[in-house]
């Protein structure tokens, strides 16, 4: 811009001075011919004509600067190129650190600031304070309920113990055991009754029989014995003779108990006529089972 | 054209390969990443306004990302270092948006 606005300039500052001149120069010499003026006017008119023509200062400035870019285009061709890669490289660094930074999730220790130290180890006591409390609720309700599950277990226990103990006393189990069996048959003297019979389960229970059963009844606190039509009722089954009583319970007591002095042994050969045999086994086995009776009014004191 | 192709290779090396940074650099990784995006956003701009010099662009994105470390740097070493880099953040966040508002107004006006 500057080369071309000074050339005009230039050009026209020298005019004037050219054109003053050529006047000057004039005036004195009248006497020149005028074949010389008139080479000089018409010199003069193509130089001003040269100079007053815009274009010729403004050509070669053009003509410069095109050749100029043409030859900046060929030489930047091979730089533009260079510097797209240059801009590509960095832009290339620059989605490789973001993508890093992304994946760098594992925060290290090493760079974290003495405050986010401070308050990372404070939230760590915290969580570990807030853990132990719960550790400690935790097995303080472990061991409640391992204690409940002892004595629940013991209870069962007690339960199951209590069970058999009372299932043998209501006769609702079999049982076996070291006992007795007495045999008795019809009296010939007497028929045998009801009384003498549950005379002979009295004695046998106070000699210590925990378990009685008469033919195929089991003997239990309910149990009754009656007089039917020509035989014995034993909680509505008839009895036949000969009547068969097992009893589990020491044997010397209970063989005592039948066989003692004027007891009940004695009594049956005696007064009824009938053969008592006493028969004593380690192993007595009394299969007979008891209907257990549903309790209407009686209920368990908690 | 050079640019998104180096954005779109850059991210597919980062995805395939990934190296340890050192713990040095662990710090400043973020603060550069944001720098050059606001270099980047900068030439965008300068593209839309048809004033854009590779030349430029490369001295920015360096002069950028060199400051904002060299902030944080001394941030660091004078215990402000994570306030500084939020202020190196927030700066470069307002720049980003301004650029990107610029950027928008070109795209949607003209």
């Amino acid at each position: 811009m500057n080369t071309r606005q000074e050339r005009p300039t230039a050009t026209h500052s020298t005019e004037p001075s050219s054109s003053n001149s050529g006047e000057h120069s004039n005036n004195p010499a009248e006497e020149i011919t005028h074949k010389d003026l008139l080479r000089k006017i018409s010199q003069q008119r193509a130089q001003d004509r040269e100079n007053d023509s815009t274009q010729t200062g403004a050509f070669p400035v053009v003509n410069k600067t095109s050749k100029n870019k043409l030859k900046n285009s060929s030489r930047t061709l091979r730089s533009r190129l260079a510097s797209s890669v240059l801009v590509a490289l960095l832009c290339a660094m620059l989605g490789y650190g973001y993508v890093i930074q992304i994946n760098n999730t594992d925060m290290t220790y090493e760079t974290m600031s003495e405050t986010e130290l401070t308050r990372l180890i404070s939230e760590t006591s915290m969580q570990v304070d807030r853990l132990k409390d719960r550790k400690d609720q935790l097995s303080a309700q472990l061991r409640s309920l391992q204690a409940a599950a002892d004595k629940q277990a013991q209870a069962q226990k007690i339960a199951e113990e209590n069970e058999a103990a009372s299932g043998i006393l209501s006769g609702r189990l079999p049982a076996q055991g070291e006992g007795i069996i007495v045999r008795i048959t019809q009296g010939t003297k007497q028929m045998i009754d009801p009384s003498i019979l549950f005379t002979l389960i009295e004695e046998l229970r106070n000699s210590g029989a925990e378990v009685i059963s008469i033919d195929d009844v089991r003997v239990v606190t309910s149990t009754y014995i009656a007089q039917g039509d020509g035989a014995l009722i034993c909680d509505g089954a008839m009895l036949s003779t000969p009547y068969l009583i097992k009893a589990i319970g020491d044997q010397s007591n209970l063989q005592n108990a039948v066989n003692m002095a004027g007891g009940v042994g004695s009594q049956l050969t005696v007064k009824y006529g009938a053969k008592v045999s006493i028969e004593t086994s380690s192993d007595v086995k009394i299969t007979e089972v008891a209907h257990s009776s549903d309790f209407e009014y009686a209920k368990i004191v908690e | 054209m050079a640019a998104v192709l180096g954005l779109i290779i850059g991210i597919v090396v980062g995805v395939f390969v990934r190296p340890d940074i050192p713990v040095v650099l662990q710090p400043y990784l973020p603060i550069m990443v944001v720098a050059a995006l606001d270099a980047l956003l900068g030439a965008a701009r300068a593209y839309f306004e048809r004033n854009f010099s590779d030349k430029v662009f490369v001295i920015s994105f360096f002069a950028n990302v060199i400051t904002a470390t060299l902030l944080v740097l001394l941030g660091n070493q004078l215990g402000v270092g994570s306030q500084l880099s939020t202020a190196v953040i927030v700066v470069l966040g307002i720049r980003i948006f301004s650029n990107v508002s610029t950027i928008r107004r070109f795209i949607f006006k003209g």
